[in-house]
């Protein structure tokens, strides 16, 4: 990847001498949190269950939505009726990170799929911290912070377990990087493995749309010319078709394999969602006082996230990254309308919030390293909290 | 880089007509699948429930397996391995006070000798807390026919006793036995109506 080259006056001050430290380093502070990041969470475990071992430890953080994963990366998806007799088929769960983990146990099958799970994680949050380099505008402190965020941070526990979550946000960061670069063919690949990742990456097409519109109007052009302009580019008409393909092709395969192409939204009604007005679901949230004590009770966390999800996204739409505020703002409000079930999870996952975030922490090496020893805090309270249940979390 | 910028690099003209090509064929996968996922092809009880949404209780192909003339106690207990054969949908628990009724209607299945005649079924009932005074209207039917409405109170369990009619037992030898709550409470306005609460089963049995 061209990411990992230095700036090119600093290529032209010395290419041998000065490319290879700043790939270097690129390379080992991300690995360095891989380290600490593991170290954290050990210990978070460790004081969370009475039994902990490091061969358990991979499957001490499995909670929640992993152990659909695994099911599904052992197993594969479920007919119908399902093996448990109950409505609630894995459906819902999107192939990409279950069906790679299962694919590579089938060729490490001696390592247990957690233990699989787990570095196949990691090693995709530490590609995430890599690709992000050109998005964190090439500064050093903004790829710290993000990389100690991915790592070792708060939510450390979404990218480094088995979660749908350390795919996403590869995934968004690489479409997101092909956009930065016009490269729109390369972005709708991206965002075509994104669609068949969660079920939102499906909107990545709107922001491919959203970054085209935004470069057609800079430009000075007429709203008119837009469409005759897209169609006149069959590298661009290409890249939009490819966006949700693989959301069509998880589709065809549903059909093909138990007969409901939707079956991954019918299947939703197991889980009894209840749906209704994402404004009303934020309050309701943000209302919901303690009923002793000052800290905040686990739907004010999820209404925090949330409005600091939106609060970040309008911040990328007023500095024009169309592509990404389209995506985060899409993809923030659509699993809104179900309630705030898992809202802090998505909006730690949307790789465009962290990634400004990042930039804006990044004021200066002090509080870049207050922030990362503020992470590491966070990391082992938040992973302690993740191993009991935290509904938060979920 | 703008898009006048974008723009002035189109792809290599011999490439042109392969992306068109590959455009075409991308978008005639993507309507075939469309049209397929518009028209699914799934059994009659996955149609109610996840499609029409016409019932809250997917029909589950358990087996019924029971021993004649046993009560079963469905209440958290190590007769639990008794309950999974015969529970087949709308139903969460067992926990300490019996299995929890959820939706609009819940179903049992008991398999019966096949020399079995003149049935009656048992089901011991009580109505969850929120049903108030009045309590919760139960309408009972066996292989698809009613064989009695009963009322099931809050805090006080009661038996009721249901006729089968011979002409009822079918080829099979099984008894489906479909639970339906009129009267269930949606706990929130903005609830799916599978969580609709309305009884616990406490035990039941067919003699």
């Amino acid at each position: 990847m061209t990411v990992l080259q230095p700036d090119l006056s600093l290529a032209r001050a010395g290419a041998v001498r000065l490319r290879w430290p700043l790939a270097a380093t690129l390379a080992l502070i991300p690995a360095a949190f891989i380290g600490i990041g593991l170290v954290i969470r050990y210990f978070g475990y460790a004081a969370s269950v009475s039994d902990e071992t490091i061969a358990g430890f991979p499957m001490g953080m499995c909670r929640w939505d992993c152990s659909w994963y695994v099911y599904i990366a052992e197993h594969g998806y479920h007919h119908f009726p399902t093996p448990g007799m109950n409505a609630a088929g894995n459906w819902a769960f999107f192939p990409v990170m279950p069906v790679f983990v299962g694919l590579v146990h089938s060729v490490l099958a001696m390592v247990p799929t957690m233990t699989l799970a787990t570095a196949v994680s990691i090693l995709m949050a530490y590609a995430t911290s890599i690709i992000a380099w050109p998005l964190l505008g090439k500064d050093l402190k903004a790829y710290t912070i993000f990389s100690a965020y991915l790592l070792a941070g708060p939510w450390s526990i979404y990218f480094t377990t088995f979660m749908t979550e350390a795919a996403f946000i590869l995934i968004t960061t690489a479409a997101l990087v092909a956009l930065e670069r016009r490269s729109y063919l390369a972005a709708g690949i991206a965002a075509g493995l994104l669609s068949a990742t969660r079920i939102v990456g499906v909107f990545m097409s709107i922001a491919i749309v959203a970054q085209l519109l935004g470069d057609h109007l800079a430009a000075r052009k007429s709203w008119r010319s837009f469409v005759p302009e897209l169609l006149r580019r069959p590298d661009i008409v290409l890249s939009l078709l490819l966006a949700p393909l693989g959301a069509f092709a998880y589709m065809a395969f549903l059909r093909w394999y138990m007969g409901d192409g939707l079956a991954f939204l019918h299947v939703q009604r197991a889980w009894a969602r209840a749906y209704g007005n994402p404004l009303t679901f934020v309050w309701e949230a943000l209302t919901t006082f303690p009923k002793s004590g000052w800290i905040p009770t686990f739907p004010q966390q999820l209404a925090t996230a949330v409005i600091t999800g939106f609060v970040l996204t309008a911040i990328l739409l007023l500095r024009r990254k169309w592509a990404a505020g389209t995506f985060s703002i899409i993809s923030l409000t659509v699993p809104l309308f179900a309630g705030m079930a898992s809202t802090l999870r998505f909006t730690a996952a949307m790789a465009p919030l962290p990634i400004l975030g990042s930039r804006l922490l990044a004021r200066n090496w002090a509080i870049t390293a207050l922030v990362v020893l503020g992470f590491f805090v966070a990391d082992y309270y938040v992973a302690r909290a993740w191993i009991e249940g935290a509904l938060s979390l979920v | 880089m703008s898009s006048a910028a974008v723009l002035s690099r189109p792809p290599r003209r011999r490439l042109i007509p392969w992306l068109y090509a590959a455009a075409c064929l991308v978008a005639l996968f993507e309507l075939g699948v469309t049209w397929l996922a518009l028209h699914p092809d799934v059994p009659p009880d996955y149609r109610a429930y996840y499609l029409d949404r016409s019932t809250t209780c997917l029909d589950e192909p358990v087996n019924g397996s029971y021993s004649f003339g046993t009560e079963i106690t469905f209440r958290s207990s190590p007769d639990d391995r008794l309950i999974a054969p015969v529970r087949v949908c709308g139903w969460e628990g067992p926990v300490g006070d019996g299995l929890h009724a959820v939706g609009e209607s819940a179903r049992l299945r008991f398999a019966v000798p096949y020399n079995a005649t003149h049935l009656t079924l048992m089901l011991e009932l009580v109505a969850v807390d929120m049903a108030g005074p009045q309590g919760q209207r139960v309408v009972v039917s066996v292989n698809g026919t009613r064989v009695g409405e009963v009322r099931a109170v809050p805090k006080t369990p009661r038996r009721f006793d249901f006729t089968i009619p011979d002409s009822l037992l079918t080829a099979s030898h099984r008894l489906d036995v479909e639970l339906s709550f009129p009267d269930a409470i949606l706990m929130d306005p903005q609830d799916s109506n599978t969580r609709k609460r309305s009884i616990k089963l406490l035990a039941g049995k067919v003699v």
